[in-house]
């Protein structure tokens, strides 16, 4: 037996029948605030009789809303239509959809606008009016649902009940009895918090993408992290790990007296192995492998080198590292190159020249005469930004090769890196 | 079965990347396959290359070839599909060649510690510590050249012990670049190179390029002739 629940009127909150039907039933399926429908099979042991059922069902909705109205039926859209078409309760007993919908108006199937005004045309008004068609002929003269319109309007379903899930939240709260400070004993009342909050992300199918900490402090303040690691984890450790490498670095300024942790939840990751791929690095290790080398990450110093598209020299920025799905790039053999070992900054140097040459360079830890060289090279760019112009020289001292450069635009030379 | 087919079938293993020098597949245990450096004589010499679950190491002069073969190292591995970590306390690393030299830039991740900061040393050896022990990476290089000797010496004496225990019977490959010998695993690779001749595009003068560099290797003490092999410029 279904229940449809409808109210009319204007509701206190849009989810208000919504937490009604779920206090009498878990499953409910929502169409917007209103109606709801509710599978009452099994509720037949609490209440005496459907009658009792909807009378109750009806009381606790007058409690709630203006103007409820309640239809108790066998059939899923009988119970729908009739909960919107009529006022007060309504029990149908079995056979009885067609007659009692049959004087209900057509504009209760949310027809469009073209369809209905076919309808009119036609003289037809009611549920029984268009029940009463013969089924033969209906889908050439109005389409191909039309059959189902009229099963619609006879109270037959065409579909069975979908539920609609219920909201989800994962958020735990810890009220500690006395409060702690420091993150040795923090970390066992994380490992409890987060043990039952990760084993419910991984019954519903989900993880955490983002993980927030609040605090509540002695002095009464909140100290509020919040994480948010390259992968989604549903593993307890790894998120107890990087909370503790997290507070490390922003600890709290007091005790700790209650804690409350919220996760954000997202769809478990899927992923299909391939034989014939190399094995790609855990997310959730990479991502406890990142946390754990903060300091170098924090201030900009770890990650992974991506080059500029520009022709000034050693132009790079620092991402984080995310390595992603491996993309072959070939396996053919590079012969070895001639790496630079660049200092940053470059060194200023003192150069001494002969005939437009450098003879001697001197610069920091690097000195000696220039036993054979290249150059000069010039380059220069960004005229439209901050520009750079510069005269680069491959020497050969007696302590090795060296690139050094002069700044054409500040008329000074510099030792750029060494040739290993 | 037909040669025809046969062929076809290496050809596609080959493509799939089965072949030999082809990162470990899901399953494979890679600790028993070195790391080759795409050197031929440099493996030929390792028997195959670089072993997996040792610390090596490749000292010598300034521009001896040091950083060059650790590049072709770290670029095989990385083109491969596994992860290199670059722990450079002395931030000398130079994203630009090691991108010529092949290597894949977003599979390497590159700690760079900061000019005058005090305990940059003690800080990137417990980063290395940190990089090998997560498992993720093939390859882990730490840069230790151009650091006196007097603060490498200052290291706590058990430091490459305890890296070497960290690494054992697992498949990374520790290497360390210095200028002078350091340390290195009970079979892990001791590579000291010299610097060879320097070849030149033509006579002095304008327009002339640095071609190639010449580096001569020595692995272990005892090796009586060096092997040589030539650095090209990509010029």
């Amino acid at each position: 037996m279904y229940g449809g629940l409808h109210s009319p009127g204007p509701l206190p909150t849009p989810g208000a029948l919504v937490d009604l039907a779920r206090e009498f039933t878990p499953r409910v399926e929502a169409f917007g605030s209103t109606p709801v429908l509710l599978d009452l099979q099994g509720l037949g042991r609490a209440w005496p009789s459907p009658r009792a059922l909807g009378e109750a069902l009806l009381e606790a909705a007058r409690r709630r809303c203006p103007e409820p109205r309640v239809a108790l039926a066998v059939s899923r859209v009988a119970a729908l239509l009739i909960s919107q078409g009529r006022e007060g309760l309504t029990v149908l007993a079995p056979g009885e959809e067609t007659a009692a919908l049959a004087p209900l108006p057509l504009s209760l199937l949310a027809l469009d606008p073209d369809r209905e005004e076919t309808l009119r045309g036609w003289g037809l008004r009611t549920l029984g009016d268009l029940a009463a068609l013969p089924a033969a002929g209906l889908a050439e003269r109005l389409g191909p649902d039309a059959p189902r319109l009229r099963r619609l309007a006879r109270g037959e379903d065409d579909a069975p009940l979908v539920a609609t899930p219920l909201p989800q939240c994962f958020a735990c709260t810890l009220e500690l009895e006395w409060p702690i400070d420091g993150l040795e004993p923090l970390s066992f009342i994380l490992a409890r918090v987060l043990e039952p909050l990760c084993a419910r992300l991984v019954e519903r199918g989900r993880r955490a993408v983002s993980l927030a900490l609040e605090l509540a402090l002695v002095d009464g303040s909140v100290h509020r992290r919040a994480l948010h690691p390259a992968a989604p984890s549903s593993d307890p450790r790894t998120w107890r790990t990087l909370l503790l490498l997290d507070l490390e670095v922003h600890p709290p300024r007091d005790a700790i007296q209650a804690l409350t942790l919220r996760a954000e939840p997202t769809p478990a990751r899927t992923v299909q192995f391939s034989l014939l791929d190399p094995a790609q690095p855990s997310p959730e290790r990479l991502a406890e492998t990142m946390g754990r080398l903060h300091e170098w990450t924090s201030t900009g110093r770890g990650g992974a080198p991506v080059l500029l598209d520009t022709h000034r020299p050693g132009a790079f920025v620092m991402v984080s590292f995310a390595p992603g799905a491996f993309r072959s790039l070939g396996s053919e053999s590079h012969a070895p190159r001639i790496a630079l070992r660049v200092f940053r900054p470059p060194r200023p140097a003192q150069v001494s020249l002969r005939e437009g040459m450098p003879v001697f360079v001197s610069a920091g830890g690097v000195r000696g005469a220039v036993l054979d060289l290249a150059g000069p090279w010039r380059a220069s760019g960004d005229w439209w930004d901050v520009a750079w112009s510069r005269e680069e020289w491959d020497v050969a001292l007696a302590g090795g090769v060296y690139r050094i450069f002069r700044d054409r635009l500040r008329e000074a030379w510099f030792l750029e890196s060494e040739l290993d | 079965m037909p040669s025809a087919l046969k062929h076809t079938l290496e050809d596609l293993l080959r493509v799939r990347r089965l072949q030999a020098d082809a990162p470990p597949l899901r399953g494979q245990d890679r600790r028993l396959s070195p790391l080759p450096t795409g050197v031929a004589v440099v493996d030929e010499l390792l028997g195959g290359g670089l072993a997996r679950g040792q610390v090596s190491e490749v000292h010598g002069p300034p521009s001896a070839g040091r950083t060059s073969l650790v590049l072709a190292l770290a670029s095989r591995v990385t083109r491969a599909g596994a992860l290199a970590g670059w722990v450079d306390p002395r931030d000398r690393f130079d994203p630009g060649t090691a991108a010529g030299a092949g290597l894949d830039l977003a599979r390497l991740l590159w700690l760079r510690g900061k000019a005058g900061q005090p305990r940059v040393l003690p800080e990137a050896v417990a980063a290395t510590g940190t990089v090998v022990g997560s498992g993720l990476f093939d390859l882990v290089v730490l840069d230790l050249a151009g650091m006196p000797a007097v603060e490498i010496q200052r290291l706590p004496g058990a430091t490459w012990i305890r890296l070497q225990r960290m690494i054992e019977s697992t498949p990374v490959a520790l290497v360390l670049i210095g200028d002078a010998h350091v340390a290195h695993g009970p079979g892990g690779a001791c590579l000291a190179v010299a610097p060879g001749p320097a070849g030149w595009s033509g006579p002095p003068g304008p327009g002339r390029l640095l071609r190639s560099l010449a580096t001569e290797l020595r692995a272990g003490r005892h090796m009586l002739r060096p092997v040589a092999f030539v650095r090209q410029s990509g010029v």
